[in-house]
């Protein structure tokens, strides 16, 4: 169904000529494969719907008035910046994609520490803009290229981070959206023209429309700028870095330090992590490196800091015997960045770093003490900059279990989840075989601690039919040991109620006949009443989760 | 009325239910300048379901529903009914600590308990709860939470919310649910615990943040029946320090640099009369100390908790005497006519009867906004020379400066002490309480929890949120029963 002349002349006279496509090549580069991008609901190998027109709109005035064109036209819309995300793409032939990449402005308020950010201000350049005055900003675990925008005020936007800084919802503050309908809502102090410091109020926080556990996916209008709290980065005003790409370290002062932490136990494991939530020393934690897989861990982080270093390095470096070892001393591990204020305060940190590895029976690993790989791993972490090294094994990965809850919880099951991905990887060639446990993500989803964000790695080849149907195979057989235990729904199927395995939306029936059966229903019964009245024309797609109030007989 | 008495009785007993002259004028009015209103009747709710069954009941009836969970007295014109006819929920009896749980630093509580109650329970498991500054003895914790009164400790916000995490709320259309990641399990706590799940997390459950829609809210869209908080590791090692400055820009900056740092663990700034009526026990004492108090003080608290504490403690004061000296201030352990660790126990902790407020002269107007630390110089100015045109003593005015949300904003608060015995007085700190609410509201004083005419002052400059507000409304209270005239334009 393609746009009329007439209504494709409409949208080009918002934007201009240069900047609206129907060109078929660049519409087929608007189409999403989840296979390339982690969006934990398979089945990997689907093809998104070619959008009817590409529009890359500069400002929030040409943001608005391309949505209320959308709302006189009845068609569909959905915005995205940086496009690491399946969710990103639109799920109906009826619809346009916005590209937002024409408008990245960044403007730093240092003493307040708040940056306003239009999306496509990716996390690497807020970030450089930021530590040139001492602050630092939360990149989420996609990494720095991703747009700061797109996981507030789209997905969930946890990382390494996240412990010291909160996660992408904790620093938003206020903020500028088109919403669905084409009205401009610019929340808390910012829409009573105070300023952009507080995003909550007058009263209750209509910013709660636009994210709540999570972002609203597209679905709910466009970002056009946000405000985010920015950290204190008591480094240099850019990191200085030394080396060979692709293994660049950093070079930074003594009030840095970069540890793997290491515990004989998975019950060690859990009373240091919840001692590091309380202690407030970390800077940064992320178990990173366990993403390649156990068994490989040491051998792939050679490799990686070695220039010539190639994956086919790998078989002989598994047999060197030191490296053997020391990929043994660190099968339950966690990357920790301690960053002091001042001598003193490193002093300290590092005081109670060693008290908490004293009392679980904690070491670090000497390996990961080696000067070089501390700085590599420092710059990787406080950068993440890497995020190609997800893909390397295979062309593909899918994050699945996802035990990311309480550290007790998941920390008694994680061998069992280990044992059963080996066995599976062991059996069937679908799925890269690196040693059952390879389960990466953050010391915590939230500010000063709670849950964890916890993901195994399933690397897998997109380009080959039985590569996928095992990976998917693999993830129906882990959601039902997850069933099982109560674990809940498997982070590999976590986004699967948002589009058909055909790549479009679901309708109202489909969505109805999901969610009547959750624990609370009325969630999804609130969402509706939500989206009926901010878009009324339902241009957003199914990634908004709705339930028809009158199945669970409400008005 | 007697049959709605009975219905009423139908739902909470007999003993819930009263209309006695003193109940009912217990609630007709309060301490601001809220016009009185006497409400029909006071329903004393135990349960949850007691209150799902009374806004159903609302809203079949179409009565107006004020909730209420502190004790009295009351200060912010909110619990005072705007309609006639409205009925009083009273939740300050449900009083259970429902759970508190040490590995997750989580306490889930009910709507009448007060800080006293829950930091000595917390205590025993070896923790407390962040402090508003010395709440009044009758304070709810969870209406404090939920009004986001502002923390001493900002660096403990991860959030401007914290540390508030999940609820159980009837909705204003009388449907239950619990928000956050507790809306994503079972309806039911002890299921939900005996699945490990501490309902740590605020947000969503879903795509939507349901606990947002209840923060300031003045009761205008649910009742909230529990409330889950994050709690803290109780100081082995506590010491307090004063930092006196005879201008508010150099205490300012102190502020912003140790922030900036994140150390501290509680830190807020006063001018002399405010820190005057929290350390006075009387009307002559708070005399007596204003004169001999500097102009303004910043108050920093440190602390050391599990791990060592002292070691902690130690390495924070050194660095923080050296930022004040630095903004050429001095971190000291005393000023003149006080100690800081007696600023410490009154601070920290709820406040004897009467409110520390009231010592000044009895009673007492708050004006409070948010803005950023490095504008509160000029609303301070434009209040003091609004206060000298009214003729109003601006000695008198106590300033107190609470920086939140990790310090990229602050709370500032005025406080107008005033006799209200004396007719004149009354009516000019009523005058003043207006004009300098609009004077400072012209100026940009953002009043993010719009209590009394601040929400006719706040709304009215914002079309899009107004209209944004009146949809959310629509949903979650469509025959607009709870707390109607509150939040209006
Ligand atoms: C390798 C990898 C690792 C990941 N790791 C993590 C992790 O550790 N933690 C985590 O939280 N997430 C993670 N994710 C998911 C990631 O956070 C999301 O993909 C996120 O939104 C990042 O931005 P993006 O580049 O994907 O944005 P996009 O793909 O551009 O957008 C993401 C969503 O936001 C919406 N959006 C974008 N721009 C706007 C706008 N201006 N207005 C309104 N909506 C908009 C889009 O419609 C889309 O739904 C990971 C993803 C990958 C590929
Ligand atoms: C899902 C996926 C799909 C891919 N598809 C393809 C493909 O089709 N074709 C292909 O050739 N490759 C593809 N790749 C590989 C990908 O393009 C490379 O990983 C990437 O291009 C590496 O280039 P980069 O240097 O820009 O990497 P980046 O990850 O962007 O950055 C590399 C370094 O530069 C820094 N940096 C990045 N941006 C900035 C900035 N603006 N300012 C300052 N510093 C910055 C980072 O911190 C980092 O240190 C894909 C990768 C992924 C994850």
């Amino acid at each position: 169904m393609a746009l009329t002349a007439e209504i494709y002349q409409a949208f080009e006279d918002v934007v201009g000529q240069r900047n609206i496509s129907q060109d078929k090549g660049v519409l087929e580069s608007y189409r999403c494969i989840t296979s390339q991008s982690s969006a934990h609901y398979g089945p990997f190998d689907h093809k998104t719907p070619l959008p009817q027109a590409v529009i890359m709109p500069g400002s929030t005035e040409e943001v608005q008035k391309i949505i209320k064109l959308c709302n006189k036209y009845k068609i569909q819309f959905k915005a995205s910046t940086t496009f690491w995300s399946a969710m990103g793409f639109i799920g109906s032939e009826n619809a346009i994609q916005l590209d937002m990449r024409r408008m990245k402005g960044i403007e730093i308020d240092e003493k307040n520490m708040i940056a306003v950010v239009e999306p496509y201000a990716i996390g690497a350049v807020v970030q450089v803009e930021a530590m040139k005055v001492g602050l630092n900003c939360n990149i989420p675990g996609v990494g720095c290229s991703s747009s700061v925008v797109a996981s507030t005020a789209g997905w969930v936007g946890f990382g390494p981070t996240s412990i010291s800084m909160g996660v992408a919802g904790e620093n938003m503050l206020g903020a500028e959206w088109v919403l669905p309908d084409g009205e401009v809502l610019r929340t808390g102090s910012l829409g009573a023209g105070a300023g952009w410091f507080n995003g909550e109020g007058p009263g209750p926080s209509t910013r709660s429309v636009l994210r709540g556990f999570q972002g609203t996916t597209g679905t709910m209008g466009v970002c056009t700028k946000v405000a985010i709290r920015l950290h204190p980065w008591p480094g240099p005003t850019c990191i200085p870095t030394r080396g060979q790409t692709p293994a660049y370290k950093a070079s930074l002062p003594d009030n840095f330090k970069c540890y793997t932490l290491c515990y004989p136990s998975w019950e060690a494991w859990a009373k240091g992590a919840a001692m590091l939530h309380e202690a407030e020393i970390v800077y940064l934690g992320h178990r990173q490196f366990n993403m390649f897989g156990r068994d490989i861990k040491a051998a792939m982080l050679r490799i990686l800091n070695d220039p010539n270093g190639q994956l086919a390095d790998l078989e002989p470096l598994l047999q060197d015997p030191e490296l053997k070892k020391q990929n043994e001393l660190m099968k339950m591990d966690i990357q920790v960045v301690l960053a002091g204020m001042t001598a003193r305060d490193i002093a300290y940190k590092e005081k109670v770093l060693d008290r908490i590895l004293e009392l679980c029976g904690g070491w670090k690993s000497e390996m990961m003490l080696e000067k070089d790989m501390q700085d590599y791993v420092l710059l990787y972490l406080l950068r993440l900059g890497h995020k190609n090294l997800n893909y390397t094994l295979c062309g593909s990965y899918e994050g699945n279990y996802g035990l990311s809850s309480n550290v007790f919880v998941a920390t008694a099951v994680i061998e069992e989840a280990s044992e059963l991905k080996d066995k599976w990887a062991k059996t069937h060639t679908t799925i890269a075989d690196t040693g059952g446990d390879s389960d990466m993500g953050s010391l915590s989803i939230i500010g000063g601690g709670g849950a964890m964000g916890w993901e195994f790695f399933v690397n897998f080849d997109a380009y080959d039919k039985a590569s996928i149907q095992g990976t998917n195979d693999f993830i129906d057989e882990t959601q039902k040991w997850m069933t099982s235990k109560g674990l809940g729904v498997d982070m590999g199927r976590w986004n699967q109620d948002i589009r058909r395995k055909d790549g479009l939306n679901f309708t109202q029936e489909e969505h109805d006949a999901m969610y009547v059966n959750a624990a609370q229903p009325l969630v999804f019964a609130y969402q509706w009443k939500v989206r009926e009245a901010v878009n009324p024309n339902h241009l957003g797609g199914s990634y908004y989760r709705t339930l028809t109030p009158s199945k669970i007989g409400l008005a | 009325m007697n049959a709605t008495l009975n219905q009423l009785a139908g739902i909470v007993g007999q003993a819930g239910v009263s209309t006695t002259p003193e109940s009912l004028a217990a609630y007709a009015s309060d301490s601001s300048f809220a016009t009185p209103m006497k409400p029909a009747a006071v329903v004393k709710v135990q349960s949850a379901e007691q209150v799902e069954a009374l806004v159903k009941w609302a809203n079949q009836t179409q009565t107006p529903l004020v909730p209420v969970s502190s004790g009295a007295p009351h200060y912010k014109g909110d619990t005072v009914a705007e309609m006639p006819g409205s009925v009083i929920v009273d939740l300050s009896g449900m009083k259970k600590i429902l759970n508190i749980n040490r590995q997750q630093r989580m306490a889930v509580v009910e709507p009448g308990v007060t800080y006293g109650e829950l930091q000595a329970a917390l205590a025993k498991e070896g923790m407390c709860l962040s402090m508003p500054l010395a709440p009044r003895a009758t304070k709810s914790v969870a209406a404090s939470v939920l009004d986001l009164e502002p923390r001493l400790n900002a660096l403990h916000q991860w959030n401007y919310t914290e540390p508030l995490r999940c609820t159980e709320v009837t909705w204003g259309d009388g449907n239950r649910m619990f928000t956050g990641e507790a809306g994503a399990g079972p309806r039911d706590l002890e299921k939900q615990w005996a699945a490990q799940k501490w309902q740590v997390s605020p947000t969503g459950p879903n795509m939507l943040d349901f606990y947002r829609l209840l923060t300031a809210s003045q009761g205008t869209m649910g009742i909230v029946t529990w409330v889950s908080l994050r709690c803290e590791l109780l100081p082995q090692v506590e010491r307090t320090y004063l930092v006196p400055a005879a201008k508010l820009e150099d205490v300012n900056e102190f502020a912003y640099k140790t922030l900036r740092v994140r150390f501290s663990d509680g830190l807020f700034v006063m001018n002399g009369a405010a820190l005057a009526s929290l350390m006075g026990g009387n009307a002559e004492e708070v005399k007596t100390l204003k004169a001999e108090l500097p102009t303004y003080v910043a108050v920093v608290n440190v602390v050391g908790r599990e791990l060592l504490p002292e070691e902690r403690v130690q390495a924070q004061e050194q660095d923080i005497a050296e930022i004040a000296q630095a903004c050429g201030l001095q971190l000291l352990p005393s000023v003149p006519g006080l100690r800081a660790e007696q600023v410490r126990a009154k601070a920290f902790e709820p406040s004897q009867v009467p409110f520390w407020k009231e010592t000044a002269k009895g009673a007492f107007q708050d004006i409070f906004f948010t803005t950023t630390l490095n504008r509160t110089p000029e609303f301070i100015e434009a209040v003091q020379k609004q206060a000298i045109a009214a003729g109003y003593p601006v000695e008198d005015i106590g300033v107190y400066i609470q920086p939140i949300n990790m310090g990229v904003g602050c709370h500032c608060e005025f406080t107008l002490p005033y006799n209200a015995a004396c007719a004149k007085e009354s009516a000019r700190a009523k005058k003043l309480f207006v004009d300098i609410s609009e004077t400072i509201s012209s100026m940009g004083a953002y009043f993010s929890r719009p209590h009394g005419i601040w929400a006719r002052l706040q709304l009215n400059k914002d079309a899009q949120s107004t209209i944004a507000l009146k949809k959310v409304k629509g949903i979650f209270d469509p025959n607009g029963i709870l707390n109607p005239g509150k939040l209006s334009v």
